[in-house]
């Protein structure tokens, strides 16, 4: 009896196993490969590429425009972590008080969640133009706005923006459902107790929501660390480099310069950074199963 | 009568505060809204007042010739059907597989259960840009580059995780007993599956058919990558090539983006409960 359920059950979960295995796991043996060789548009035909080590590797590190790019996927990653998780807690609070509009607003806002991130590029395009509406707004209260998109400086301020108008709304959902989960009666019996309601919130709210918040976080980051589509619409990467990240760099080595061992290494060393957060991710989910097993 | 119905939203301390965060969240909704908005009002506006000097925040004259320019274009239409096939077979290819995993995972509890939902988490947490060249290059020997599957196939790769995440607590949900009673009646496990089981967690399958097909739609990297015939990509797949056509003529840039959105917006209107319970869920989006 026992038996059979086993063999009922991979019946239903082995083929989307060997599927992601076909899918999923092979294309990465195969891209770690490849970034050992020398492979390009001149020996992709013949498949006379060879083994050269690590020299892919070598040669990104003593490379100022990688070191620009890996630098510029910290700065996007992390300057969107902040204020995506800052103003979506904020959010959260609000929006998880009851009022009228609480609920419909609440969804309206996600909306800009489901768009395709390659129509929000098309849109911060067009808002900051250097006679946009941003800076046509900016004038009405007296500030010349800058060159957006044209300036190395302003350029990746603009794309953190259009990245946070998604991920506020994202982190917003993350943390009301986080919210959600602290039980009540905690913040009745202590304000008994005669406790503020900002000790309340440092002291049971964000305590209780500890695992809420490392998980938004961690995925935030898993999200973010990989952008593409943004960049890839809104500004190409440019000018000068000031907005490409790994995700762009190595779609452009592979597919635009043909270099597909220096396409497949920077794209590994997008996965080894993901990778360290993500262990930590796959913990906690691993454990919350447990937890709920037992 | 009305009066002291206002009298009472505003006069007591419960319906001043009701009021004040009205308001505020009218503000959120206006801000977060209004690059939507700006889109679809330079949509709507002439060649003469986009070139204008002066920006304009509402249209003087409506018009609908950019809407039309696109939807007159041949290659905008092929487009279109593009994006519906990419968002169809995704959402095909995720359901065939991502379901009945679902249903193993949260029915039985197998040995190797551990592994399988590893497995399961980390192809949902890969980026796409490292399955990008190996793909390209295993799918140009296999000769798939330029077929219509070949996009799909890439994009559910993320996407029935998504589903079998999403999926598995609904039927976790539903008592053995259900299934124990099918069984009885002479159902086997497969006809259990489809006649009872999957009819029991509508709710779930209506979201997971909904982000399917959005994640089939909105994809980027891998249809502009593999559809190697500019002709056989998707609408996302082809701002780039419509934006050179039509240089800074933002009414038509606009009235494409529109497009693009629209399907979207539809399905979010109607099936919003859906989506958000969803997105929190499985807390993915490709």
């Amino acid at each position: 009896m026992k038996k059979d359920k086993t063999r009922e059950s991979y019946a239903f979960i082995l083929p989307a196993f060997i599927y992601l295995i076909v899918v999923v796991g092979y294309p990465i043996v195969y891209n770690f490969v490849i970034s050992f060789k020398n492979m390009d548009v001149s020996n992709l035909q013949s498949g006379t590429s060879v083994f050269i080590g690590l020299k892919n590797y070598t040669s990104l590190f003593s490379n100022p425009t990688f070191l620009l790019i890996l630098r510029n996927t910290f700065v996007f990653t992390i300057c969107c972590l902040v204020f995506q998780f800052t103003i979506g807690f904020l959010f959260a609070l609000f929006f998880y008080k009851k009022f009228t509009f609480a609920g419909p607003v609440r969804g309206l806002i996600l909306v800009s969640y489901m768009i395709p991130m390659s129509v929000t590029g098309l849109l911060g395009q067009n808002l900051f133009l250097n006679n946009g509406v941003i800076n046509d707004l900016l004038k009405h209260i007296g500030i010349a706005g800058p060159q957006w998109l044209v300036q190395t400086s302003t350029a990746i301020i603009a794309v953190i923006i259009m990245n946070c108008w998604v991920g506020i709304p994202f982190n917003m959902l993350l943390l009301i459902s986080g919210l959600s989960n602290v039980p009540q009666e905690v913040y009745e019996s202590s304000s008994i107790d005669g406790a503020t309601k900002l000790e309340q919130f440092f002291c049971i709210t964000l305590p209780l929501m500890k695992d809420a918040i490392f998980a938004v976080l961690m995925l935030g980051f898993i999200y973010t660390f990989r952008a593409f589509d943004l960049m890839f619409i809104m500004t190409s990467g440019g000018p000068l480099n000031s907005t490409d990240v790994l995700a762009t760099y190595s779609y452009s080595l592979s597919f635009t310069q043909f270099q597909f061992s220096k396409g497949s290494s920077v794209a590994v060393i997008l996965f080894l950074c993901l990778f360290v957060v993500g262990l930590f991710y796959l913990k906690l989910i691993i454990n919350g199963e447990e937890k709920e097993e037992s | 009568m009305k009066n002291s119905h206002f009298d009472h939203l505003l006069h007591t301390r419960e319906g001043r505060r009701n009021f004040y965060y009205c308001t505020i969240s009218v503000i959120i909704a206006i801000v977060f809204l209004f690059p939507l908005y700006w889109m679809l009002q330079i949509s709507f506006k002439s060649d003469m007042e986009t070139f204008g000097k002066v920006l304009t925040y509402f249209p003087k004259k409506i018009t609908v010739d950019p809407w039309l320019t696109n939807l007159k274009d041949s290659n905008f239409i092929s487009s279109l059907k593009n994006s519906f096939i990419n968002g169809f077979l995704t959402m095909f290819i995720s359901l065939l597989f991502g379901i009945p995993a679902a249903y193993g995972m949260g029915r039985y509890k197998p040995k190797g259960f551990k592994v399988f939902l590893l497995a399961f988490l980390v192809s949902q947490m890969l980026p796409a840009s490292l399955m990008l060249t190996p793909m390209y290059l295993t799918f140009s020997k296999i000769h798939l580059l330029g077929t219509y599957i070949a996009p799909p196939i890439a994009i559910a790769a993320g996407t029935i995780p998504f589903v079998i995440i999403t999926l598995r607590p609904y039927f976790k949900s539903i008592p053995v007993s259900l299934d124990e009673a099918a069984r009885i009646d002479g159902c086997n496990a497969l006809q259990s599956f489809f006649m009872v089981m999957v009819p029991a967690v509508k709710t779930g399958i209506i979201t997971i058919v909904v982000i399917s097909f959005l994640n089939g739609w909105n994809d980027l990297m891998f249809s502009m990558t593999f559809s190697v015939k500019p002709a056989m990509r998707p609408l996302t797949a082809n701002i780039h090539k419509f934006q050179s056509v039509y240089g800074t003529k933002w009414n038509c840039i606009m009235a494409y983006g529109a497009i693009l959105v629209l399907p979207v917006i539809i399905m979010f209107i109607f099936l919003q409960k859906y989506i958000i319970g969803g997105l929190t869920a499985g807390a993915v989006k490709e």
